[in-house]
């Protein structure tokens, strides 16, 4: 029988290949063996823990918007009125808000009959005012358009101040408000207001309160 | 050329890696783990509002925004709706911590307030807003705007000031005194004034105290004395109502 060098090689490694192995197995039970069964036990985890960074929650408070809508000054008509507001929303009851808006007055009574006998100048005609109110939210609900979509809503007080500049003088103006908010979303809201902006004014000869009601529809955001 | 440009992709996505790694972990929604037995969903940001979705025990809510003090969450199968603070505030982090959920600024320690209200100055109606900053406790800085009007005077005052509150533990009322500068603009007066703008300082006594659900009351009564290029002695009394609200 003849033995081939290379067969001889091959088996020559396999053998030394499974000493070693076999080398390896001693080696690992005898560190078991080393180990009490106590530390046997304990497995250390060499996880390194990541503190995840959320977003800041942002707050969305506050609502800017503009509105249009028709004003009715004390015998001067009823005009168009144009407007911005803003509101800071304290709590889910209590709101702040800013008016600033603007329209002009048409003709009163007595100038239709005597056009010479104008109480104001055509600069004085302009009405406008900024106000500065604290409301209340009584009704908070939601209103049902048909059968599949129900839209939020609140109908709001409001009382504040204000100065309105009307035929050239500033007047010093307490107002009351009601309001609805219809929120489209949960950023974008549609109001109906009816507001009265009442101030003394000496403008027809004698002092008298003159009751200015405004009617708007109104587009606001929440930021 | 199509290996160079490859390499070129392998690179640059390498090179971005870290960086749009960072950015991924700064803009990670905050999601919270639900520990109480409950928690329920409105369909708006009030107590009125119906509920229309509960999460329960065990499950995670995303936190998308805040309105006052509820927060727009969306539950684990997407639907959305607002939960209240208190319960926010009883949910964890996913690694057992507690959520960052601010309650807002206790009313005794708070640092700023923002508020408007109605006063009479020198006898003339006025509008005022201020804002304060709380030094300490018990001491603030205060900057405040009117502007006072009766036909046709129209005065806008400015002020800057000091305020010490004399025990801003005590909630419902406590009282304030102050001391300031200011300066004033007339706008309009009949018959017009020898000056349109003057200096004057203030002292001020007065009241604040806790209204509710982050707001408060503030009173005050100011004596303004007017620095002015005339032989008189100028005076001026006002006295206001204001509502706030702290931070």
């Amino acid at each position: 029988m003849e033995i081939r060098p290379g067969s001889l090689l091959l088996a020559a490694a396999l053998l030394s290949g499974c000493g070693w192995f076999h080398r390896g197995e001693r080696q690992r039970s005898e560190e078991v063996s080393d180990a009490s069964p106590a530390d046997s036990a304990i497995v250390e985890p060499q996880v390194t823990r990541r503190d995840v960074k959320t977003s800041r929650i942002k707050a969305k408070d506050i609502e800017v918007g503009g509105f249009v809508g028709a004003l009715s000054i004390e015998d001067f008509g009823t005009n168009s009125l144009y407007g911005l507001r803003g509101a800071y929303h304290v709590s889910e009851d209590f709101f702040f808000e800013a008016f600033v808006a603007s329209s002009k007055a048409g003709n009163t009574y007595a100038s239709n009959i005597n056009p010479l006998k104008s109480v104001t100048t055509n600069a004085g005609k302009y009405f406008s005012y900024y106000d500065l109110d604290a409301g209340y939210n009584v009704l908070p609900g939601e209103i049902f358009l048909g059968r599949g979509r129900a839209i939020n809503s609140a109908l709001y007080l409001s009382v504040g101040v204000g100065d309105v500049k009307f035929a050239e003088n500033h007047h010093f103006a307490l107002n009351f408000g009601l309001g609805e908010r219809l929120l489209v979303t949960d950023w974008l809201a549609v109001h109906l207001d009816v507001r009265d902006h009442v101030f003394e004014s000496t403008l027809t000869g004698r002092a008298q309160n003159l009751n200015n009601i405004e009617a708007t529809v109104g587009l606001t955001a929440f930021f | 050329m199509q290996v160079r440009l490859k390499r070129l992709i392998v690179a640059v996505l390498l090179l971005q890696a870290p960086f749009s790694g960072k950015a991924f972990a700064g803009r990670q929604p905050l999601e919270l783990l639900v520990t109480q037995p409950y928690l329920e969903m409105h369909s708006g940001p009030g107590r009125g509002y119906p509920v229309t979705y509960v999460v329960g025990r065990g499950e995670t809510v995303t936190v998308l925004y805040s309105r006052t003090e509820w927060y727009k969450v969306r539950a684990p199968r997407g639907q959305e709706g607002w939960a209240r603070r208190d319960e926010v505030a009883l949910t964890t982090l996913p690694s057992g911590r507690a959520p960052p959920i601010i309650a807002g600024a206790e009313f005794a320690s708070h640092r700023w307030e923002l508020g408007a209200g109605y006063g009479e100055y020198n006898h003339q109606d006025m509008i005022t807003a201020y804002a304060d900053y709380g030094i300490t406790p018990s001491i603030d800085v205060e900057a405040v705007v009117e502007q006072a009007l009766r036909t046709p005077d129209n005065a806008l005052v400015a002020s800057l000031g000091l305020r010490h509150t004399f025990l801003p533990e005590w909630k419902w009322f406590s009282p304030t005194a102050g001391v300031g500068a200011a300066v004033r603009h007339i706008v309009s007066r009949n018959p017009p004034p020898p000056e349109n703008d003057n200096r004057l300082a203030y002292v001020s006594l007065g009241a604040r105290g806790f209204f509710t659900e982050r707001l408060m009351w503030r009173a005050d009564w100011r004596h303004y004395v007017v620095f002015n290029n005339t032989n008189l002695y100028e005076d001026l009394e006002e006295w206001k109502f204001g509502l706030a609200v702290y931070f």
